[in-house]
C-alpha cells in the first residue's frame, strides 16, 4: 500500500510542478492565462484533542442509487450508515493536483492508518464517488480502483461507485453541495474539464454529515481527530 | 461648504473627537482577495460581472433594496452597464454579502430588519436569482444585524453586530448550513477582556485560527449620525478589541485590545505568512496581527491614515493577492490610498487619489489590475445634499496610477445607495445544466 501511496503523491507532485492545470480544488481562472499552481497547505498548529470539541451537525446524508465496480445498483445510504464513513467525490480524468489526486492520496493514508487501529478498522468505511456518470463506467471505476482492491489491505472497507446517468448523479452533487462545473481544456485543448472544488465529507453512523474538508483543510491528522471524536460521541 | 455640509463634517469630527475619548462606522467586506480560503472558484483572470447590493432610496425607482448586476468584461457590448437588476421587495439597510465555498449562492443581508436573501448565481451568474429568504434570523438566534457572510465548507457563518434584547454591540454569530439551516450560534466572549462586540470574521486554516472584529449596536448605527455623536453615552459603546478563536471548536482563545473600532480583517495570503491587518475607523490606523516566534498571537498599530485630526475614517481595505500592498478607502475626504507592506510591521503610503465626494467600499480583481468603488456607507451617514453621490467607479491600476474605466450613476439609473461588490464569472457556470434547469427555483 506504501508504494500505491508514494505513487499517487508522486503524481500529484509532479502535476503540481509541471503546472500543467489550474482548476479545480485549487482556483478557477475564467479565462485567463495559467498561473502557477498555488502551493499545498501545510498544517501548523496542533489539532485540539478528540472529544474536547463538537462536530456540527450539517445535514443529512442524501440518498439515490449507485453503482458498484460490478455494476450493481445499490441506494448510496448502503454505504453512508452504519459506520463512519469517509466519501471523496471525484473523476478519473482529473489532472488538478489538489484535486482528485489529492483526495484519493489523503484516503489512502487514512486507509493505511485506519488500518493498523484496532478499535477504528471495522468502524470507518471509505468511499469514492465519482461525478462523471458519461466516462467513469463501473469497469473504469474498477481500474481506478484496482491497486486496493487486489491488495488483501488492511480490513479497512472501501467502495468505489459511479451512477448510471447524470440524471442520478445531480441530486447527490446537489444534496452533498459537491460543485462541479464546466470548464475550457488547458493549454489550448477543446476537451472540457469538470472543475469543482475538491470536498471531502465526514459522515456519522446515523447518516449525518459532520466535518466537510476542502483542499485548505484536508489534513489527515485533524481528519483521524475528528473521526476518533465521533467514535466518542 | 454649504451649511446642510457643515452638521456631516461636524459630526464625524465630533465622532473621532469622543472616540478618543472614549472609545466607531459600518462599513465593508469585498473583493477577489479577502473571499474565504475555503472558496476554490477563486476568478483569477478578468471578472465579468460585478454584483453591486444596493440600499433602496424611497422615491427612487421602486425603492427596494436590490441586488444589482453591472457587466465588467471590457470585451462586451454591454461593458460598464447595468445588465440585471433584482428587487427583494421592502428596505432593510441592505449591507454586506457572502459566497457559499462552491460560489454557487450568494447570501445578502439587511442590517435593520435582519433578513438574509440567498441569491442562485451559478445557474446563469448574468441574472441572479432569489432562492432562499431567512426571515427569523433575530428570533433564532437573538442577535440582529447580519453582517459578516463567511463561508465554511457546506456552512455559513453570520456575524451579526447587535442584539434583539437592548440591541447594543453585545452580539454573535450564527452558523448555517448551506441550504440555510441553523446549526449553531455563538456568543462573543465577555470575558478576559472581551467587550462582547463584533464585526468581520476572517480564517486562517493552516493555522486553525479565526480573527473576529467589533463595531457598534443597532442602537447606533441606524441613528443619524449627528444625533449620535451628542450622545456621549452613546459614544462609549463602541469596540475597541479583537478575538483569536480556536476555529476547529469555535471557541475564543485570546482577547486582543484594538481601540478605535477595527472593522474589516484581512489575512496575508501568501505562502508562509502569518499575519493579518485591519484598519481602526476612528482613530485612522492600520494594526497589524501576528504570531510571534513563540506561537502568540498580538496585535500593535503599525501605520497611520492620512491625518487624524482631518478625520479621513477609513472605511474598507484590500490585500493584494501576495500581500504586499493595500488599498484603503477613507469615507470622509473620498480618498483612495495606497500602503506598500512589503515590510507589514512598517506600511509606507506611496500613492493616493481622490475618487470620490464619498467613498466606501474598494474591490481589487486578483492580478490587481482592476480597483471599483463604491459609494455608501450608511443610508443615515451618508453625506448629505451633493455630497451625496451614489455609484460605482471602475479604475485600471498599472501600479502607479489609478484610470477611470467606467462608471455607473446609481441615483441616474434609479438603482439607490451603491454597497457591497462582489465578482462573477460566466465559468462559474454549472454542469449538467439539463439536469439543473428542472431543479432551479429553490435551494437544495
Amino acid at each position: 500500500m506504501s508504494s500505491l501511496r508514494a505513487l499517487a503523491a508522486a503524481v500529484a507532485w509532479a502535476l503540481a510542478l509541471a503546472g500543467a492545470v489550474g482548476t479545480g480544488g485549487g482556483a478557477a481562472a475564467a479565462h485567463e492565462p495559467p498561473m502557477a499552481p498555488d502551493p499545498p497547505a501545510m498544517m501548523d498548529f496542533v489539532p485540539p484533542a478528540p472529544g474536547t470539541y463538537q462536530l456540527h451537525a450539517i445535514m443529512p446524508s442524501p440518498d439515490g442509487h449507485v453503482l458498484d465496480v460490478r455494476g450493481r445498483r445499490a441506494p448510496l445510504a448502503r454505504f453512508t450508515r452504519d459506520k463512519i464513513t469517509v466519501l471523496s467525490f471525484i473523476y478519473t480524468g482529473c489532472a488538478d493536483a489538489r484535486g482528485c489526486p489529492l483526495a484519493y492520496q489523503v484516503l489512502h493514508t487514512m486507509y493505511d492508518r485506519l488500518g493498523g487501529s484496532p478499535d477504528l478498522r471495522d468502524r470507518v468505511r471509505l468511499v469514492t464517488l465519482s461525478f462523471d456518470p458519461a466516462h467513469d463506467t463501473p469497469e473504469v471505476m474498477r481500474r481506478y480502483a484496482n491497486g486496493v482492491l487486489a491488495d488483501k489491505g488492511p480490513g479497512v472497507e472501501w467502495a468505489f461507485l459511479t451512477t448510471a446517468s447524470s440524471r442520478e448523479l445531480v441530486p447527490l452533487l446537489d444534496g452533498f453541495g459537491q460543485d462541479v462545473r464546466l470548464e475550457p481544456g488547458a493549454h489550448g485543448t477543446k476537451a472540457p474539464r469538470l472543475g469543482h472544488v475538491l470536498k471531502v465529507f465526514l459522515i456519522d453512523p446515523r447518516g449525518v454529515v459532520r466535518e466537510i474538508y476542502t483542499t485548505s483543510y484536508l489534513f489527515p491528522d485533524v481528519l483521524l481527530n475528528d473521526i476518533e471524536t465521533l467514535r466518542l460521541e | 461648504m454649504s451649511s446642510r455640509r457643515f452638521p456631516l463634517l461636524f459630526g464625524l469630527f465630533a465622532l473621532a473627537l469622543a472616540f478618543a475619548l472614549i472609545g466607531a462606522p459600518t462599513l465593508a467586506r469585498a473583493d477577489e482577495t479577502c473571499n474565504s480560503p475555503y472558496m476554490g472558484n477563486l476568478i483569477k483572470g478578468q471578472e465579468d460581472y460585478v454584483y453591486v447590493w444596493t440600499l433602496g432610496v424611497p422615491g427612487l425607482g421602486d425603492g427596494s433594496d436590490k441586488l444589482v448586476t453591472i457587466d465588467a468584461n471590457p470585451k462586451s457590448a454591454t461593458y460598464g452597464r447595468v445588465i440585471h437588476k433584482v428587487s427583494v421587495g421592502g428596505r432593510g439597510e441592505a449591507h454586506h454579502m457572502g459566497f457559499t465555498d462552491d460560489r454557487r449562492f450568494l447570501w445578502a443581508g439587511g442590517l435593520d430588519d435582519s433578513k438574509i436573501v440567498v441569491f442562485d448565481v451559478g445557474t446563469d451568474p448574468a441574472k441572479p436569482k432569489i432562492v432562499k429568504r431567512i426571515n427569523d434570523f433575530a428570533t433564532k438566534t437573538g442577535f440582529v444585524g447580519p453582517h459578516t457572510y463567511y463561508a465554511m465548507p457546506g456552512r455559513m457563518l453570520v456575524q451579526a453586530l447587535s442584539n434583539a434584547k437592548d440591541k447594543s454591540g453585545v452580539t454573535g454569530f450564527a452558523v448555517y448550513s448551506n441550504r440555510g439551516d441553523l446549526i449553531n450560534v455563538v456568543s462573543m466572549p465577555t470575558d478576559k477582556g472581551g467587550d462582547g462586540y463584533g464585526y468581520d470574521l476572517a480564517i486562517n486554516p493552516e493555522k486553525n485560527v479565526m480573527l473576529s472584529s467589533s463595531f457598534t449596536g443597532h442602537v447606533n448605527y441606524m441613528r443619524p449620525l449627528d444625533k449620535l455623536v451628542g450622545d456621549a453615552e452613546a459614544m462609549k459603546k463602541f469596540g475597541n478589541t479583537m478575538v483569536v478563536w480556536d476555529l476547529k471548536a469555535l471557541q475564543p482563545r485570546k482577547v486582543l485590545a484594538v481601540p478605535g473600532a477595527p472593522l474589516e480583517i484581512r489575512w496575508s495570503l501568501r505562502t508562509g505568512d502569518n499575519w493579518a491587518i485591519t484598519a481602526a475607523a476612528l482613530t485612522s490606523k492600520l494594526w497589524l496581527i501576528k504570531q510571534d516566534s513563540a506561537g502568540e498571537w498580538g496585535a500593535k498599530e503599525v501605520a497611520t491614515i492620512g491625518d487624524p485630526a482631518k478625520i479621513p475614517l477609513p472605511v474598507d481595505i484590500s490585500i493584494n493577492r501576495d500581500g504586499s500592498g493595500l488599498w484603503v478607502n477613507t469615507f470622509m475626504d473620498g480618498t483612495t490610498r495606497y500602503f506598500d507592506l512589503t515590510n507589514p510591521e512598517q506600511p509606507k503610503q506611496t500613492y493616493e487619489k481622490v475618487t470620490g465626494k464619498q467613498i466606501n467600499m474598494i474591490s481589487q480583481s486578483w492580478d490587481g489590475k482592476r480597483v471599483y468603488i463604491g459609494s455608501s456607507l450608511l443610508a443615515n451617514w451618508d453625506k448629505p445634499g451633493d455630497l451625496n453621490e451614489q455609484f460605482v467607479r471602475a479604475f485600471n491600476w498599472d501600479g502607479k496610477e489609478l484610470t477611470p474605466a467606467f462608471e455607473v450613476d446609481f441615483t441616474k439609473e434609479k438603482l439607490g445607495r451603491a454597497h457591497h461588490m462582489k465578482f462573477g464569472a460566466k465559468a462559474m457556470k454549472l454542469a449538467y445544466p439539463e439536469m439543473r434547469t428542472a431543479r432551479a427555483g429553490s435551494l437544495r
